[in-house]
């Protein structure tokens, strides 16, 4: 478990920077002047020049190489250990306010949200979606995991069937959707539940649902398809045989073993459900991470875009090991 | 699978401290929308719309706009009073003692003198530089710091950043006429005399900043010799201002939280003791957050439905016509109109003209970017292909939002005393003869026309029209060029176009804020248009000091454009829309110009404000009922009579077709 654990430790650095390379051309592609509004005013040539020298925009290989060095931290070290921190703080201290904040690994500042840091937008949305991610997958597990039971319990009964079709339903109708439909049903017409906004459960549910319905269908799909062909094997026919209640044939051995491929279902699951809630974040006028991709994007907001994607590839990383981990755990025969 | 529970635990019970942690503060009186969200609270950085409202509940600069009175008065704000010199160009602003920083200090001239600096160093990126550059020296200041900085670092150029920041300081003394007398006095020189500064210093880029707040986020880049100011400082209970309204929070993409400034000196004219901003982006859910009564008010209503709104209000109307009429015959404020009407949901939406128009540009250079002679390089061709297009039916058909077509590029009777010219009508006929006189009989000759537009906001459906007006009319082949807003932006910037859509909103409440975009060195000029007469007629504008004949002079220089030149194919003015209840909100202005400002707002009979409905005058005199508004204190001083206005312009709702 040791050496899995430290291998793939040792691959992040060179996965990251591989995605950082790609990132940061295809970013570079994108036309238009990042600085540019799209509509309105606009200042002076030279302005607009001295501004994108500022930011290092004007050439390539200097914003590939400044970026690194102020997100890996390097800059960070430079500054505290020659002393250039320290002489901004005291400058502050002397004015008698605080000086600006540092960070240990700068993402830079947003170009489209000019009074932002990219470690700022980060550490306001990313909790959100983590939080909304999660709800939606927790959500997913247990209609997903009941689904698929009840499903292969009694297969091809009318219960079966509705199962299915709620599958292929949460499937295949995009969460726009699904969400406005709720929005309508719920706080329009009835009353219950909020519109949109963060904070409070009541406007977590709508959202977290409207996500987790295509990791659900999914999941009932996987469980019931693991559960007959367990049902079937022959250490089931034995612990009937040994008169083991039938709730303890399906939740303890049968369950356990359909299970695993749910499980590395996960890993992924998890990291999609915190990243693909673009359209639902929408709906639901949630502040989390998934808007910050697109609208990175759509402005070309080099140093928002390198930041939402360095951020989740780490996580994708960190989620597909943490997947590896738990497999292992449960079921120690496997392989690292 | 109890293993399996015990992460999933671990999970919830980490989301369950995640929802606790996040508490709202205490309830707000007013709750609102501005627009989608906030970009930037740094004034000198402003330049959409929804930041400069912001940006004036916020701060507020030596002068203010009453949007309640029809010639759009200048009022004082943190100056009590000013004057101005006998040669217009001089003005002296005295400060009052008791305007105060949202932390007790008082407000300096040398705020100001600090804030104006910030807005002409080219390392800002002010966007609106050219309104400080009418100050004497302003201009050159500028252009002497970029060049001492594009030289930074080379041979023969500077090379220490400190000490090229010292030069600068003393230069911007020694170049710019704009000087703090004393704590209380401001004096600054204008290079020319301009009727409208005094105006344009209640526009937010001139509004001050705390000078020691943000110079300690200011630093200057070794490498560069730049003075870059780092983000942080406009921060919920950070940013220290002196306006009506402080900034207590600001959670991003989420809501900023305000509350009344404790040291503002008008402070018991304030209608809230604490507002909310939620940032709502979707233009549906918007819609759904005002109608399902979480939001008091709604600053643009965007919603692809906007249409049938406004259709639902007019039927609200017919079935009050009678009442209706009256009102209107008694030139009644069309926000007091529907505050007399009965409340009913389909009478919670305000439509008013706007201070925008829009249009088509015309590439004006004689080669395209690829080469190919362009046809649009001859007037006779842009007339001909103005003359064509039915906007009526544009306006009718494809927008239904109630907008007025127009030949001219200035709205008209949004600017008291100017006299709009007439502009090319629809006749298609002259189009044809026009277009035959240019070599292009029955269109033959011509290229394909490529339009140039972008998807969102119905700009595909107005190509659409105008390809069928010009096709039908002129004979000429069409085709729609539809590009995504960065690279529309690009080729409109590189004049990689033939015609491209466009539009424009005006600053200020002068013509040159409309006509300015089509003088030869103008950022904006797009069309590359240049003309030898009409940059005469602008320059003798410029120099002219009685008002009545230099709005004869733009008057002369937008005929010119509008009737001959045509660079610019001007197609309606825009409608603004805004949905709140006129029962219970009050502050909203339907003046032409359009700009809301939150401070003038209240919740009626919330025991908080005056709780008085505020209005703009009725045009009839004499009709009973009325309050002046002006009348809350305006002082009049020499100085703000040089903007001589002779008739009061038109306000108008766009809820019943006449």
């Amino acid at each position: 478990m040791i050496p899995l654990i430290v291998r793939r430790i040792a691959q992040f650095p060179v996965i990251l920077l591989a995605i950082y390379t790609l990132t940061v051309v295809l970013a570079w592609a994108i036309p238009g002047n990042p600085l540019e509004k799209p509509e309105g005013r606009q200042p002076p040539a030279e302005v607009k020049q001295a501004m994108l020298r500022q930011y290092n925009l004007d050439r390539f290989d200097r914003f590939y190489v400044s970026y690194l060095d102020s997100a890996l931290g390097i800059r960070f070290v430079r500054e505290t250990i020659t002393g250039e921190a320290a002489r901004r703080a005291s400058a502050a201290e002397a004015a008698g306010l605080a000086a600006p904040k540092r960070y240990v690994f700068d993402l830079g500042p947003s170009l489209q949200y000019e009074d932002w840091r990219v470690n700022e937008i980060v550490a306001s949305a990313l909790p959100v979606s983590v939080t909304l991610g999660f709800c939606a997958v927790a959500i997913a597990l247990v209609i997903g995991v009941t689904a698929g039971v009840i499903g292969a319990v009694k297969p091809n009964s009318p219960i079966d069937l509705i199962t299915l079709v709620v599958a292929l339903v949460g499937i295949s109708l995009p969460s726009f959707v699904i969400g406005t439909t709720l929005v309508l049903v719920f706080p329009v017409w009835l009353g219950v539940g909020a519109l949109g906004g963060w904070g409070n459960l009541d406007q977590i549910i709508l959202p977290a649902i409207t996500l987790s319905l295509p990791f659900a269908a999914y999941i009932a799909r996987l469980t019931r398809m693991g559960m007959l062909d367990n049902l079937k094997a022959d250490y089931i026919r034995t612990a009937r045989a040994k008169g083991v209640p039938e709730s303890r044939v399906l939740l303890k051995h049968a369950l356990k073993n359909a299970f695993l491929p749910v499980l590395s279902y996960l890993g992924p699951a998890c990291a999609m459900a915190m990243t693909g809630s673009f359209v639902v974040e929408r709906v639901f006028s949630v502040p989390g991470m998934g808007q910050h991709f697109v609208n990175g994007v759509l402005n070309k907001d080099l140093f928002l875009i390198m930041g939402v994607v360095l951020i989740f590839a780490t996580m994708l990383v960190a989620f597909n090991l943490a997947v590896d981990v738990l497999y292992k755990w449960v079921d120690p025969r496997i392989e690292g | 699978m109890v293993k399996l529970l015990i992460p999933l635990l671990i999970l919830l019970v980490a989301v369950g401290v995640t929802i606790a942690t996040d508490e709202d503060g205490p309830e707000p009186d007013f709750v609102f929308i501005n627009r989608g969200d906030v970009t930037t609270l740094d004034l000198q950085k402003m330049s959409w719309s929804q930041d400069l409202r912001i940006g004036r509940a916020l701060f507020e600069g030596l002068v203010g706009l009453d949007v309640f009175s029809h010639e759009f008065n200048v009022k004082p704000g943190v100056s009590e009073r000013w004057e101005l010199s006998e040669d217009r160009k001089t003005y002296t602003f005295f400060l009052r003692p008791d305007a105060k920083w949202s932390n007790g200090e008082p407000v300096r001239a040398s705020d100001f003198v600090y804030s104006w600096r910030r807005m002409l160093l080219p390392d800002t990126g002010c966007d609106y530089i050219a309104m400080a550059q009418i100050i004497e020296g302003a201009k050159e200041f500028t252009t002497w710091r970029e060049q001492r900085l594009a030289e930074f670092g080379k041979e023969g150029g500077p090379a220490d950043a400190r000490a090229l920041w010292a030069e600068t300081e003393k230069k911007f003394v020694e170049m710019v006429r704009l000087s703090a007398v004393d704590d209380l006095t401001l004096r600054f020189t204008l290079s020319r005399p301009t009727p409208y500064f005094l105006e344009l210093l209640a526009f937010a880029s001139f509004y001050p900043v705390y000078p020691p707040q943000v110079r300690q986020y200011e630093v200057l880049d070794e490498s560069s010799g730049r003075l870059n100011t780092k983000s942080g400082w406009t921060k919920g209970g950070v940013l220290i201002s002196n306006g009506p309204y402080m900034l207590t929070g600001w959670r991003f993409k989420r809501d900023m939280t305000f509350e009344k400034n404790p040291h503002y000196w008008a402070k018991e004219r304030l209608g809230f003791d604490r507002m909310l901003m939620l940032s709502v982006e979707d233009v549906n859910a918007q819609v759904l957050a005002f109608r399902s009564g979480t939001v008091h008010w709604l600053s643009d209503v965007a919603a692809p439905y906007r249409a049938e709104i406004l259709t639902q209000k007019r039927e609200f109307y017919r079935e009050h016509q009678a009442e209706y009429d009256r009102m209107v015959a008694e030139g009644l404020d069309p926000v007091e109109i529907d505050r007399r009407l009965p409340s009913d949901p389909r009478n919670r939406v305000g439509a008013y003209s706007a201070f925008g128009t829009y249009f088509y540009s015309f590439n004006c250079q004689p080669k395209l970017k690829d080469g190919r002679d362009n046809p649009f390089a001859d007037k006779r061709v842009r007339r001909a292909f103005t003359m064509a297009v039915d906007k009526q039916r544009i306006v009718d058909q494809v927008r239904r939002l109630g907008e007025k077509p127009v030949s001219v590029l200035v709205p008209p009777g949004s600017i008291a005393g100017y006299r709009s010219p007439e502009g090319l009508p629809y006749d298609p006929e002259r189009a044809r003869r026009e277009l035959a006189a240019a070599g292009y009989p029955g269109g033959k000759g011509l290229p394909t026309i490529e339009v140039l537009f972008t998807k969102d906001g119905g700009h595909d459906l107005i190509a659409q029209a105008i390809k069928k007006d010009w096709e039908e009319h002129l004979g000429v082949s069409v085709e729609l060029v539809m590009k995504e807003i960065k690279v529309f932006r690009n080729d409109v910037r590189g004049q990689n176009f033939m015609v491209s859509r466009g539009s424009w909103f005006g600053d200020f409440g002068d013509p040159a804020t409309f006509l300015d975009l089509s003088r030869k060195d103008d950022g904006n000029n797009d069309r590359k248009y240049a003309s030898a007469e009409f940059e005469d007629l602008m320059n003798r504008s410029d120099n002219e000091q009685d008002p009545a004949k230099r709005f004869e002079l733009l008057h002369q220089a937008e005929k010119l454009i509008m009737e001959e030149d045509l660079p610019i194919l001007p197609m309606f003015q825009y409608v603004e829309m805004q949905m709140y209840d006129p029962h219970v909100l009050t502050g909203v202005s339907s003046h032409p110009r359009q700009i809301e400002n939150i401070q003038d707002f209240d919740i009626l009979g919330d025991g908080k404000g005056p709780d008085k409905p505020k209005m703009l005058p009725a045009k009839r005199r004499g009709v009973p009922g009325e309050s002046d508004i002006r009348s809350r204190g305006a002082v009049r001083t020499d100085a703000s009579s040089s903007h001589a206005r002779t008739s009061t312009p038109e306000s108008r709702s766009v809820g019943v077709a006449p």
